[in-house]
């Protein structure tokens, strides 16, 4: 998922996802509206200030798994450009998983901050 | 869970379908991506280029999205086993070869421990079945190896041992049933109570004996087996408290035994010799008297108390022993032997099946062999293929799982075969059920030894896949494709630089050579039992067992008369040339023998007395059994009870006590308180046990002089053999309906049975040797058109070079034969030492035989030479330019 991204050019300001968490975006992306791929990674990089990177390629590997997973669903739909496109939405097994992945990861940053402020 | 499975399932079955979508997916996600470029005012191939960098490969991404599946293991593994198939198709004679000899392995393996597992190892169907015992009283010292004990024996085994935690006596006898007008013969056993509990056995219906019943004076009854109770009252479920009536008298149904008990004549042999008991009873009277020593006709059982070693019993007893022997003046060699149960029953087939299994063992070893050999074979013509492979960029684990792939599928053709043959083999063993090898019946397919089989083939197949693999795995790959992947590994035309595959042949053709020599040694010796004479002509005659027994026969009179009437009655049917009767017929297990003394001959002080074989026959039974008359004459009509006492001996008794051919007058008497008999006439020896044992002497009396028991009533028939039975059937009923029959047989049929069990033997044995030699011709076969098309290229350039057919012939005909002759200098001695364990099996032939080693080594040879020559031929036939082209 990760191991392709940041072969090129390496801006500073650009922040490299760690392990999982492009899972955790996606799902929290299809929380609020159902959308296809390409949908997605423009809304990443709105919502994220151009500050997080990821291999638009690297995107699609992660929704099929995650349709394996039952957590999101795919259907094919005309898009806003009046072209097929597969459109992912998520699925109350998702969203269940959304949450308990919320809460593990703001538990997990605070955790991180607390001890990088004691530090 | 189950939603990831089903996913997965669905995309192994539409993976084509899901990569189109993938594709698609991806295209719009590149078009759109290039349409916001070009919106930006980037020039349209810009667009496109931008929108890719950003994605990144797409190849790469679409294997991804593949991966992400959840199928590419499975996709591998299909991908594989096409692969192996379609490699299958184009060698189909090597892989047959491997699926051939796995089978064969598997399959011989399989048959043969499920024999030996449930003829030795698989535990008595009794509880505690390690701790029963039987008892036999031995006098080797005056030539009784095995005898039974008597009820006062018993009676001081009981009240004296300190090591059984039960013991019963028990007697088998034959009884008539007489219901609805018909009469026919039950075996049965008269035991003290604690017999039917010592061996598991429960009542279905009612109960078993109470200990009370073992004392004298007690109602009649019976307990029926389930079988029995299943086909003569039809499961009656009322018979329980119902009275029968067995030898004329009434006796009571306290109950019936459970489906499961099983009884027979392997565990107990009782001196009736009656092969499964299908009524039991408390014990006749004078069984139950302690001082009845001179009965000694039953057999005791018992049950050691835990913790009691067989040996620690057999001290025990011995003390017993000791002391009767003082009391009762036995002579100095009796002894009271205490024999475990299971070694009762199995002990004279161990020395057969194991060598069975032996063989088998062999045979594994060789079938694993060839496949190791075969694969290896297969495995190094494919190298060049592999260097090919991996030129392309597969993988290193990817070619191994390819290579091991194909070898497990082989092992697994190869072991579904070897189902097909176990069964095969199972089926065929309890067709052939020769009906003496005790436990036989249980026989049925072991599906531990199928899963341990199949697990040594497959396992063999990933072995010596996975070598060969791992070797061709790491090939230098421009040295191999340079060479054309072939003679590079392996000196061209000379198996020398290959001395693991050499010394496979050589050990194939090392182990089945002692099988051969052994199935040769165990046909040969059926030949010569088969030919041995039996002492009259079993030719054309029928015989069976007519008991005319039970208390309207009390006088002796009675039979006699009955005998004579029935001989009439015979006499007259269409077809009987001849009919005679005698008390034991020859090669049944009807017994009778006792003590003789001879008129002015006296025993030397320390020879025991005198003991021969005693039969009562009629008139006609030596020329009805064409038993040939030496000298005298034969008994006469004359020859009544108001007439003095006559005997006619066999010319065995005449060669040991007047081998000057006087006989004839002589007299003799049973015991020193009978009246002198007469010698009448010598006849010839007949054998009484069978083809393979030595007779004793034998004394016959005319049945009007003797009367005693039942007759075997012989008839030589010129019609069929079958009607007439039933023709003489009718005419016993005619006379009298109470009167059974039994034990039905030709004696074609008797002679033939007497041989079942060397049959048995002879055709596992052949047919294991038959089966390694298939093998080991597979493995020449195998390394020598191994090594020609590894010689191809060698052989083209010498033919090229004006090399002649025929020295290409002989040059790879002589390597072969190498190999042959190593393997066979070796199988020798291999065999000398096999077939010394064989010595017990074998009858007129020695293990050394040099016929049977003759003949051996000759159609060894022959199939190894002609599993030389067909690859030596195929080399001789190479077209230098044809080879030479495609190198």
């Amino acid at each position: 998922m990760s191991k392709q991204q940041g072969k090129e050019s390496m801006t500073e300001e650009r922040l490299e996802l760690p392990q999982g968490t492009l899972d955790l975006l996606i799902l929290k992306a299809l929380a609020l509206e159902p959308m296809h791929g390409w949908a997605f990674s423009e809304r990443l990089q709105q919502i994220s200030r151009e500050a997080l990177r990821v291999q638009q390629g690297s995107l699609y590997p992660a929704l099929h798994r995650l349709e394996r997973r039952g957590w999101i669903k795919a259907q094919w739909a005309t898009s806003e450009n009046n072209r097929r496109a597969k459109y992912y939405r998520l699925t109350p097994r998702g969203q269940k998983q959304l949450e308990a992945e919320t809460a593990t990861w703001r538990k997990l940053a605070a955790a991180v901050g607390h001890v990088l402020d004691m530090a | 869970m189950l939603s990831d499975l089903l996913y997965r399932l669905r995309a192994l079955f539409r993976g084509k379908e899901m990569d189109a979508e993938a594709e698609d997916e991806l295209r719009y996600h590149l078009e759109r991506e290039a349409e916001k470029y070009r919106r930006s005012g980037i020039s349209s191939e810009d667009a496109s280029r931008r929108a890719r960098l950003a994605f990144g490969g797409t190849t790469q991404v679409e294997q991804e999205c593949r991966e992400s599946r959840g199928t590419k293991f499975v996709e591998d593994l299909l991908q594989d086993l096409r692969y192996a198939i379609r490699s299958f198709a184009k060698t189909p004679g090597l892989s047959l070869m491997i699926v051939l000899s796995l089978a064969i392995g598997i399959g011989a393996n399989t048959a043969i421990f499920s024999v030996t597992s449930t003829l030795l190892l698989k535990p008595l169907p009794y509880p505690h079945p390690d701790r029963l015992a039987i008892l036999w009283l031995r006098s080797p010292g005056i030539g009784i190896p095995q005898d039974w004990p008597s009820p006062g024996q018993y009676h001081d085994i009981v009240t004296q041992n300190h090591v059984f935690e039960e013991t019963a006596l028990a007697i088998g006898d034959n009884f008539t049933l007489t219901e609805h007008t018909r009469a026919i013969k039950v075996d049965g056993i008269e035991a003290t109570s604690s017999l039917l509990p010592m061996l598991g056995a429960k009542a279905m219906l009612g109960r078993i004996f109470l200990p009370e019943e073992d004392e004298p004076g007690r109602p009649q009854t019976v307990v029926l087996t389930y079988g029995f109770w299943q086909r003569e009252f039809a499961g009656d479920p009322n018979i329980v408290g119902r009275s029968i009536t067995l030898d004329g008298h009434p006796h009571t149904v306290v109950g019936v035994l459970s489906p499961d008990f099983r009884l027979n004549h392997e565990v107990i042999p009782t001196v009736a010799g009656i092969d499964k008991p299908e009524i039991f009873m408390p014990p006749k009277e004078e069984a139950k008297n302690p001082t009845n020593y001179g009965s000694e006709n039953y057999n005791i059982v018992g049950r050691l108390k835990p913790g009691v070693t067989m040996q620690q019993a057999q001290a025990d007893i011995d003390v017993i022993a000791a002391r009767l022997r003082e009391e009762k003046h036995r002579d100095r060699s009796f002894t009271i032997s205490v024999v475990p149960l299971m070694e009762q029953v199995v002990g004279n087939v161990r020395t057969a099946v194991l060598i069975l299994f032996g063989a088998v063992g062999l045979v594994l070893l060789i079938a694993c062999t060839n496949v190791a050999n075969l694969l290896l074979s297969r495995a190094t013509t494919r190298q060049r293929e592999i260097a090919i492979r991996a030129a392309l960029g597969a993988g290193r684990a990817r070619v191994i799982r390819q290579l091991l792939t194909e070898s497990i599928l082989l092992s697994l053709m190869g072991g579904v075969a070897g189902l097909g043959l176990s069964a095969l083999s199972i089926f065929v063993a309890r067709r052939m059920h020769p009906g003496n090898i005790p436990r036989l019946d249980e026989l049925g397919m072991d599906f531990r030894v199928l899963v341990f089989t199949f697990g040594v083939a497959i396992l063999t197949g990933i072995v010596f896949g996975l070598a060969p693999a791992l070797r061709a795995s790491h090939v230098d790959l421009t040295a191999n494709l340079k060479a054309g992947g072939k003679g590079s590994l392996s000196g061209g035309l000379s198996v020398r630089h290959d001395k693991l595959r050499g010394a496979l042949v050589i050990a194939e053709l090392a182990i089945s050579l002692p099988l051969l020599v052994g199935a040769g040694l165990l046909v040969r010796s059926f030949v010569r039992l088969a030919n041995v004479p039996p002492g009259f002509n079993p030719k054309d005659v029928v015989s069976m067992d007519i008991g005319a027994y039970g208390p309207e026969f009390k006088d002796p009179a009675t039979p006699v008369q009955f005998y004579q009437q029935l001989a009439e009655g015979i006499g007259r049917l269409p077809g009987v040339t001849a009919t005679g009767a005698i008390s034991a017929l020859p090669l049944t297990s009807a017994v009778g023998w006792g003590g003789m003394h001879i008129e002015g001959y006296v025993p030397p002080a320390n020879e025991p007395e005198l003991q021969v074989d005693v039969r009562a026959a009629t008139t006609t039974y030596f020329s009805t059994m064409q038993i040939p008359l030496i000298r005298g004459r034969m008994f006469a009509e004359t020859d009544t009870d108001k007439m003095p006492p006559v005997a006619i001996i066999d010319q065995k008794m005449a060669d040991r006590f007047w081998p000057n051919g006087d006989a004839i007058g002589k007299r003799i008497r049973r015991s020193d308180d009978s009246p002198w008999t007469t010698i009448v006439g010598v006849v010839g020896v007949v054998k009484e046990y069978g083809l393979d044992t030595d007779t004793r002497m034998v004394v016959y009396y005319p049945h009007t002089q003797i009367r005693n028991g039942t007759l075997y009533v012989v008839a030589r028939t010129s019609s069929d053999p079958a009607s007439t039975i039933s023709a003489i059937i009718h005419v016993v009923n005619t006379i009298n309906p109470g009167v059974p029959v039994y034990d039905v047989a030709t004696m074609e049929q008797r002679v033939q049975d007497s041989m079942a069990r060397q049959r048995f033997a002879m055709t596992m044995l052949g047919g294991f040797a038959g089966f390694a030699m298939i093998l080991a011709a597979i493995g020449i076969y195998g390394v020598m058109s191994f090594l020609v098309t590894q010689g191809t290229a060698d052989i083209a350039i010498r033919v090229a070079l004006g090399a002649r057919r025929a020295s290409i012939l002989s040059l790879v005909f002589r390597q072969g034969v190498g190999l042959v002759l190593l393997g066979i200098v070796a199988g020798l001695i291999g065999a000398l030492g096999f077939t010394r364990l064989m010595n017990s099996m074998l009858f007129g032939v020695k293990p050394t035989d040099p016929l049977t080693f003759f003949s051996v080594l000759a159609l060894l040879l022959f199939v190894a030479v002609f599993a030389c020559l067909v690859p030596a031929g195929r080399a001789m036939r190479i077209d230098p330019m044809t080879a030479l082209r495609t190198e």
